[in-house]
């Protein structure tokens, strides 16, 4: 099938724009803020079998950011996913599922770590996908880890924006303690802090609330809350209320498909 | 290109100074094995053609392969692994990166493994130069091919028996070209130990070319 929509190279650069002026936390732009294109996101689309698109329920002038169409994603001989279109407009997408159900391998198929068996994935360069676990490499530092992601996608203004973000995750006194002697919260903490330091168009949180403590979780709210309206952001989670109310769309996730639920009004 | 290599590199080498018990198991393994040869069968036997350049280069093997599994075990540790490979460019700069640094505690290993049979088989080295060409090309050549078997045998459960089964056959020859060139070099014939350390380089670029082509796709 051909892309229906490819990626606008103006729609990006608007979104880097946003994201660079300070990373997710400190775009300074509120969640209500959101344009008309996502205000008129009422219209219900008509959803054709099991397929589903979350831009169907987005306005109809709401550009994808990044896609997986007719996806199929084949795993140890067991179709994860069948022939799913998703597509992430700007806002907070959320994927709900239960354990099993193939929201981490949609994740992962977003962010090119599992090969598509069939179908195409047209998802821009600047992704941040954090996964079930902190990808950070023991043996080096939490401040160590996020200035090695940093430096890698070349972003400037590296170390006080690390020290930044890692005083705002509440990581200032353990920044410099090898991550593999931080409590799992920790460094949960230190993997969601690159919200802060990595500017991106897309990002992709798998259940992101895992192993947070109460003011953790509440930081990583009022991150989503805060993140500028350009940014395509997609949770996956097992149900969570509070993440669920900021959704501007969101999805159910199980066997194989990837059905709409509902489109914040 | 060359700037994100040099960064996964980077981060490679500073994660190994802090947890260094694989390159510390490879100089003790090289040390334990030059003072055997030095107190078993003495300096004098060790000495004779090919005893001790072999020797080397199995343990500087067995280097490559403990430093190239235990880079990657720490890769595997919190999912480290999916964040490098979730950056764009992510994938080309891992492969390379991971040989820079792996060579680097590799050169680490012979250096001290080199001066340690210097010294205790008291060896006399008649083209000093050609030696440390032919150590480095060697020491440049094992990485490809282990770093590719581990990365072929990253999801399997028996991926710790099974790099060194895949890889000890394929760097035979290398290891013979090594031992050769090196022997050579000791013994000042200049026009063999040039032409082993030829074949070296060619095994080195070979398999170097051949990871770098297939990694990127291959890893998952």
């Amino acid at each position: 099938m051909a892309l229906r929509a490819p990626l606008l190279p103006e729609h990006l650069a608007a979104a880097r724009d946003g994201l660079r002026r300070g990373g997710l936390l400190a775009g300074g732009h509120h969640h209500d803020e959101r344009g008309a294109g996502e205000e008129a996101g009422s219209h219900h689309a008509v959803v054709e079998s099991t397929v589903a698109s979350a831009r169907s329920f987005a306005a109809p002038d709401a550009q994808p950011l990044a896609a997986l169409r007719e996806a199929t994603v084949i795993l140890d001989d067991r179709a994860v996913l069948r022939r799913i279109d998703l597509e992430l407009a700007a806002g907070i997408t959320v994927l709900r599922g239960p354990n099993g159900s193939g929201k981490t391998t949609a994740l992962r198929a977003l962010a090119g770590l599992v090969p598509l068996a069939r179908g195409s994935r047209d998802v821009p360069p600047d992704v941040l996908y954090l996964g079930h676990r902190p990808q950070l490499l023991h043996g080096l530092t939490a401040r160590e880890n996020l200035r090695f992601f940093r430096d890698f996608r070349g972003g400037g203004g590296r170390e006080a924006r690390i020290a930044a973000a890692l005083d705002r995750w509440g990581l200032h006194a353990d920044a410099d303690r090898p991550v593999e002697r931080m409590s799992a919260g920790q460094r949960r903490r230190a993997a969601l802090a690159r919200l802060d330091t990595e500017p991106c168009t897309v990002v992709l949180l798998d259940e992101p609330f895992a192993e947070l403590d109460v003011a953790a979780a509440e930081l990583l709210l009022h991150a989503l809350r805060e993140a500028p309206p350009t940014a395509a952001i997609l949770v996956a989670t097992h149900g969570h209320a509070e993440i669920d109310a900021l959704a501007a769309r969101l999805f159910e996730v199980g066997d194989g498909k990837v059905t709409p639920a509902r489109q914040r009004p | 290109m060359l700037r994100r290599v040099l960064l996964v590199a980077g981060r490679e080498a500073r994660a190994d100074r802090r947890q260094a018990d694989g390159l510390v198991a490879a100089i003790t393994f090289m040390a334990v094995l030059v003072l055997l040869l030095s107190l078993v069968v003495g300096p004098h036997v060790a000495r004779e053609r090919g005893v001790a350049p072999a020797l080397f280069w199995v343990a500087l093997l067995f280097a490559a392969v403990i430093t190239a599994q235990r880079s990657f075990e720490r890769e595997l540790a919190d999912d480290a692994l999916d964040g490098v490979l979730a950056l764009p460019g992510g994938r080309d700069a891992l492969y390379a990166g991971k040989l820079l640094a792996i060579a680097g505690s590799l050169a680490a290993v012979a250096l001290i493994g080199g001066l340690l049979q210097l010294v205790f088989l008291d060896l006399d080295v008649a083209l000093p130069g050609h030696l440390a060409i032919a150590a480095a090309l060697g020491v440049a050549a094992l990485p490809p091919i282990v770093v590719l078997d581990v990365v072929l045998t990253l999801r399997l459960r028996a991926r710790a028996a099974l790099v060194p089964i895949l890889a000890l056959p394929v760097l035979l020859p290398q290891l013979v070209a090594g031992t050769n060139a090196v022997t050579a070099a000791i013994a000042g014939d200049e026009p063999t130990a040039v032409a082993w350390s030829l074949l070296i380089l060619a095994f080195g670029v070979i398999y170097t070319v051949l990871g770098l082509t297939i990694v990127p796709t291959a890893i998952e």
